[in-house]
């Protein structure tokens, strides 16, 4: 049975600046996992390289759900069952999410469910007043989190890669969006939750946590490896890895 | 040249003297150059061909898409002429109204050879009024407008240029508005020409004390669409709303000269632009917010905002301030650019194409602008009518 997501010995880099240096990873359908990772490691770098966006060289392979989606482009890798949840949401003024849900279903008109799915994550997140908004225009923090999860609800992808969803959030917000991915949590979909912090780990159950460090997973292992980063930090980690 | 007659019996003195008077300048007057900052960026090697107004008006077009929303009163001005039986023109009021129109070329040719504009006045404004104003031939033409808000009421007018053939006509068509104390006008323009016509177009908008003006534009068609705008804040305490959208595309000219004119104390001026170009066109945006020594406590702001779709497309966008008083609060912001690589991304992964992202951005672009235009039943066919123009270059693979 395929998994999720399986990534093996993935490589990017900016001009000469390699980011990361061979991931290997897998992502089982019904678990979430989490990477953690000091700045700079190249967390984010993996969440764009895995959705594919085009300011980076990279080699290796990714697969979702058993499909080849290195040669894709962004849209493609999306219909084939990839979703990320952006660190900083682009504002798209003038567009509300409504229109934007109304092309994404148009987009994948193989998939009826989207109409059913709009209303039962509407619900679940309370996102009633928000439908009629520009998408992530002159939204809080919080907001701008939930609109996201409420997207990844809507699109329901096979693997959601949440980059840093809990970034730049009060401890009430954090709590707030680990239960929302909780409710996100299914048996036909894998979740990779990319933190810097071990803080929103307290709030919710992964099943595997990666360490990665100068772009590389040096560590993978059950929630307590969070534990242990929370009381030993990454430098002893950063040194033994060093480039 | 000989004036076509203007039609009705009652011609007031003023305006044959005005007509003479102008016909006597006229024949002195040469094309404007393009060195003067005024008309700088556009291709004035046109001939005007005034001599061909015509004597009475062609046959007008259907009604269409657009009047058919309309739920007010419509008044047609075919090739300059004023059709519609029962509308005053403007032979029944006084020479004050075009003042300030100036007396370069176009503007002396039309005050020589106009056939009398449409009044929209008191008695004309309980429902809303649509312009209808059409070309139908080669003829250089002079349509003209002019509304009339008394004090403490409101207006609502919508001005259509449209062109009933694909002849290449020379259009000056004039727009002036008094809005009274207190008064309220709400103007929207739609500019949608032949892409073969040159129009030249003048507005000018004197605004009464604690009066308000919306002002709109939709500029769509046309081989050389120019609105040369004044707005005098006249009056203490009176504003305005300048909204524009604007897409050129084939080698469209587009543009627009707006002046603010700021004379009152704790006037307000809001001007916010938005256009497209792809193909050859080219749009330019000169806006001018001019505070007088009287305009103390003036709040003026403009924002322009281009998008450049194709490599041969290009915009100028050029805001100016000239401000004599103190204590004023001043903004501008304008920007020419491609569209956004980060939103194109954002939409992609969303599961959208590149084709489809690329549209929903251009939607949401014009969006900001068309939902601030107070004509809401146009709204629908203005959004069509821009969207398929970004479709359709996208089809012909030019964006």
């Amino acid at each position: 049975m395929s998994n999720a997501l399986e990534v093996t010995n993935l490589k990017a880099s900016i001009g000469d600046l390699e980011i990361l240096r061979g991931v290997d990873l897998v992502v089982p359908f019904g678990e979430v996992h989490a990477v953690m990772g000091p700045n700079g490691s190249g967390k984010s770098t993996l969440c764009h390289v895995l959705m594919g966006k085009s300011d980076y060289e990279a080699s290796g392979d990714a697969f979702v759900d058993g499909v080849d989606i290195m040669g894709m482009a962004v849209d493609e890798r999306a219909r084939a069952g990839l979703f990320e949840a952006f660190q900083y949401p682009t504002e798209i003024p003038g567009v509300t999410l409504d229109d934007l849900t109304e092309a994404m279903a148009a987009s994948n008109p193989s998939d009826e469910g989207y109409a059913a799915r709009e209303s039962a994550t509407t619900k679940t997140l309370s996102m009633e007043p928000f439908r009629e908004r520009f998408v992530n225009v002159g939204l809080s923090g919080g907001e701008k989190k939930r609109s996201e999860m409420y997207l990844l609800g809507v699109a329901k992808p096979k693997m959601a890669i949440l980059d840093e969803i809990d970034s730049g959030l009060d401890i009430d917000a954090v709590r707030e969006v680990a239960a929302m991915v909780e409710a996100m949590r299914s048996d036909d979909m894998g979740i990779l939750v990319i933190t810097h912090y071990s803080r929103i780990l307290r709030y919710m159950a992964v099943d595997k946590v990666h360490v990665m460090v100068n772009g590389k997973i040096v560590q993978s292992g059950g929630p307590e490896v969070a534990e242990e980063l929370e009381s030993g930090g990454y430098t002893e980690l950063q040194a033994a890895n060093a480039r | 040249m000989t004036a076509p007659a203007i039609p009705g019996t009652d011609v007031p003195d003023w305006l044959v003297a005005r007509r003479s008077e102008a016909s006597r300048r006229l024949g002195d007057l040469a094309m404007p150059s393009e060195r003067e900052e005024i008309w700088r960026y556009l291709d004035l090697d046109f001939d005007p061909a005034f001599g061909s107004a015509p004597s009475q008006p062609g046959v007008a077009g259907d009604s269409d898409e657009l009047t058919e929303l309309w739920t007010g009163k419509v008044v047609s001005v075919i090739d300059g002429f004023v059709t519609d039986r029962g509308a005053s023109t403007v032979a029944s009021v006084s020479e004050q109204i075009d003042e300030g129109a100036g007396n370069d070329l176009f503007a002396t040719a039309y005050d020589a050879l106009a056939p009398g504009a449409v009044l929209i006045d008191g008695d004309h404004l309980s429902e809303k009024v649509f312009v209808d104003v059409q070309t139908t031939g080669v003829a250089t033409t002079f349509p003209g407008v002019h509304v009339d808000v008394p004090p403490g009421s409101e207006a609502s007018v919508v001005v259509r240029f449209r062109s009933t053939t694909d002849a290449p006509a020379v259009v000056v068509p004039r727009l002036t508005a008094d809005v009274g104390d207190n008064a309220r006008l709400a103007l929207t323009v739609i500019q949608d020409w032949n892409y073969q016509t040159r129009a030249m177009a003048r507005a000018v908008v004197n605004l009464g004390r604690d009066s308000g003006l919306t002002l709109s534009e939709v500029g769509l068609g046309a081989k050389i669409g120019r609105l040369h705008l004044d707005v005098n804040f006249i009056g203490r305490g009176s504003w305005a709303k300048i909204y524009g959208v604007y897409f050129g595309e084939d080698d469209q000219t587009l543009d627009y000269r707006y002046f603010m004119n700021h004379i009152g104390t704790n006037t307000r001026s809001d001007m916010f632009l938005k256009g497209a170009v792809e193909d050859d066109a080219l749009s330019v945006f000169t806006g001018m917010i001019r505070i007088e020594t009287t305009g103390i406590k003036t709040e003026a702001f403009q924002t322009n905002r281009n998008l450049i779709l194709s490599s041969g497309a290009s915009a100028q966008s050029v805001p100016n301030l000239e401000i004599l008083a103190n204590d004023v609060k001043c903004g501008h912001g304008s920007s020419v650019g491609p569209l956004d690589e980060d939103q194109r991304y954002y939409l992609m992964s969303r599961g959208l194409t590149p084709d489809v992202a690329d549209r929903l951005q251009i939607r949401g672009f014009f969006e900001e602008t068309i939902s601030k235009i107070p004509h809401r039943d146009l709204l629908p066919w203005i959004r069509e009518r821009i969207n398929t123009k970004y479709i359709t270059a996208q089809e012909e693979g030019r964006v």
